[in-house]
């Protein structure tokens, strides 16, 4: 095999294997699908909804988005009670089914209250609800803080799924990270050997793929506004602007060695740097698992 | 992987105040969960629950309530995300609510049932054992709610 067909073949693998090693999304038990309308139909969003298993007991909440759906995964076949509350409408329970069949989501049409009633107490306490007992409202915690957001919980859920795919991707970038190092050992200095050459640049391509495709989980991630960066992860986005442009830089001080090498050149001018620049680079690199992986 | 986050612990300071009803008010608290990984061990500690308890014909109703994202286990990166594992930006607030006789303020020692609302689910605790030491109209409340994710329906974050 070529030194070119060999750094093709390199080029694509490291651009098909992170699309195979991604985490696929799986969830367990069945999940319940509804729409909230008002009597004309219209959406209504923000609706409390509590999911109630008949059988045990257990309820889960939620709230409907902004076009009126909710949806409750991981529910075991039976029967449920759904309870929706929503400002401006009579509460409503009604009582479904679910089943391992997959069935179209659920209409709820909720009716127009007829003046605002008070807010009825909690059904499920240890103790009988009295009217002394202290509301949320009464802490005096600022509204926003106490207001749920599913766009928010969506967010956080889409990064949190990225930097998890980021995280597997690094560890595994870190075995054809030190195959390449090994192996660089053997491929420079005096060694006439192609082959040593072409493993060397093989595995330093794949490790290239990898860490772009790595990286990019953590650069499109979303962000949390708000969120100052504390602990050990500082150091982890620190060691980024090292081993980062080591990643770039490497791979064309490699391409420049080899080639040189390739004519029967000593390896001169930048290139030479190549060795040096690439075992910074993997120590950043490791010092950057490293710093989320162990307390300090 | 993380293994379990077991146990919630509890400092409160309520300070009574003198209606013919009586109210505590919760000056100062210390909520605290723990996480055992095989790597290191975790501890996420909160000082921002409000809380409040109304007394009413020799029974008293508290509710403690502190928000999710408020927890600061030292690595933000790490606090995002338990925030996202236990749903916190879709139910930000956890909630404490039990009910106990007023004569309970004089014991050194109480067990109280409490109702516990996290991550859209209540789960309730029977008989917790909670440490009781008065310092005039003050009272610092200590013990350990024995919660678990799972109890919230909540699986664990495991890699």
């Amino acid at each position: 095999m070529s030194p070119k067909t060999a750094q093709l073949l390199t080029a694509v693998l490291a651009l098909v294997l992170p699309l195979i090693l991604l985490d696929s999304s799986w969830c367990q038990g069945e999940t319940l699908s509804c729409k909230v309308t008002s009597p004309t139909g219209a959406p209504v969003a923000s609706a409390k909804v509590v999911v109630r298993n008949l059988a045990t007991n257990q309820s889960t909440d939620t709230l409907s988005t902004a076009d009126g759906t909710f949806s409750v995964p991981n529910l075991t076949s039976g029967d449920y009670e759904i309870s929706i509350t929503a400002q401006g409408f009579s509460p409503k329970v009604v009582k479904t089914t679910v089943t391992s069949t997959p069935a179209p989501a659920l209409e709820i049409s909720l009716t127009e209250q007829a003046s605002t009633l008070p807010e009825a107490p909690s059904s499920n306490l240890p103790n009988a609800p009295s009217s002394t007992q202290p509301s949320l409202s009464d802490l005096g915690f600022p509204e926003a803080q106490t207001q749920g957001s599913l766009e928010e919980q969506a967010r956080l859920d889409k990064r949190s799924h990225m930097l998890k795919t980021h995280q597997k991707l690094g560890l595994i970038t870190t075995a054809p990270l030190i195959a390449t190092v090994v192996t660089g050992f053997g491929a420079g200095g005096k060694n006439p050997s192609n082959t040593d050459r072409t493993v060397h640049a093989v595995l330093g391509s794949t490790t290239a793929g990898l860490y772009i495709a790595t990286a990019s989980f953590a650069i499109f991630a979303p962000k949390i506004q708000g969120t100052p960066t504390r602990g050990p992860i500082r150091v982890h986005k620190a060691l980024a602007w090292i081993h980062g442009p080591g990643m770039i830089l490497t791979p064309i001080l490699g391409a420049m060695a080899f080639n040189e090498k390739s004519k029967g050149e000593k390896v001169h001018g930048i290139a030479s740097a190549h060795g040096a620049v690439a075992i910074i680079t993997a120590g950043a690199y490791g010092a950057a698992l490293l710093s989320v992986s162990l307390k300090f | 992987m993380w293994s379990k986050i077991p146990t919630a612990i509890l400092f409160l300071l309520f300070a009574a105040s003198a209606l013919a009803d009586s109210q505590w008010t919760l000056q100062q608290s210390t909520l605290t969960y723990h996480v055992s990984h095989p790597m290191h061990q975790i501890d996420g500690v909160s000082h921002a629950a409000r809380g409040k308890g109304v007394c009413h014909e020799g029974q008293c109703d508290f509710l403690i309530a502190v928000p999710v994202k408020s927890f600061d286990s030292g690595d933000s990166n790490r606090d995002l995300h338990m925030v996202q594992v236990t749903r916190g930006a879709q139910f930000p607030m956890i909630t404490v609510r039990t009910r106990l006789p007023e004569t309970d303020a004089d014991s050194s020692s109480i067990h109280a049932d409490l109702e516990i609302q996290f991550a859209g689910q209540t789960a309730q605790f029977k008989q917790v054992p909670l440490q009781l030491n008065k310092q005039g109209s003050e009272i610092k409340v200590t013990g350990t709610i024995p919660a678990t994710l799972p109890d919230f329906k909540i699986d664990p974050p495991r890699f």
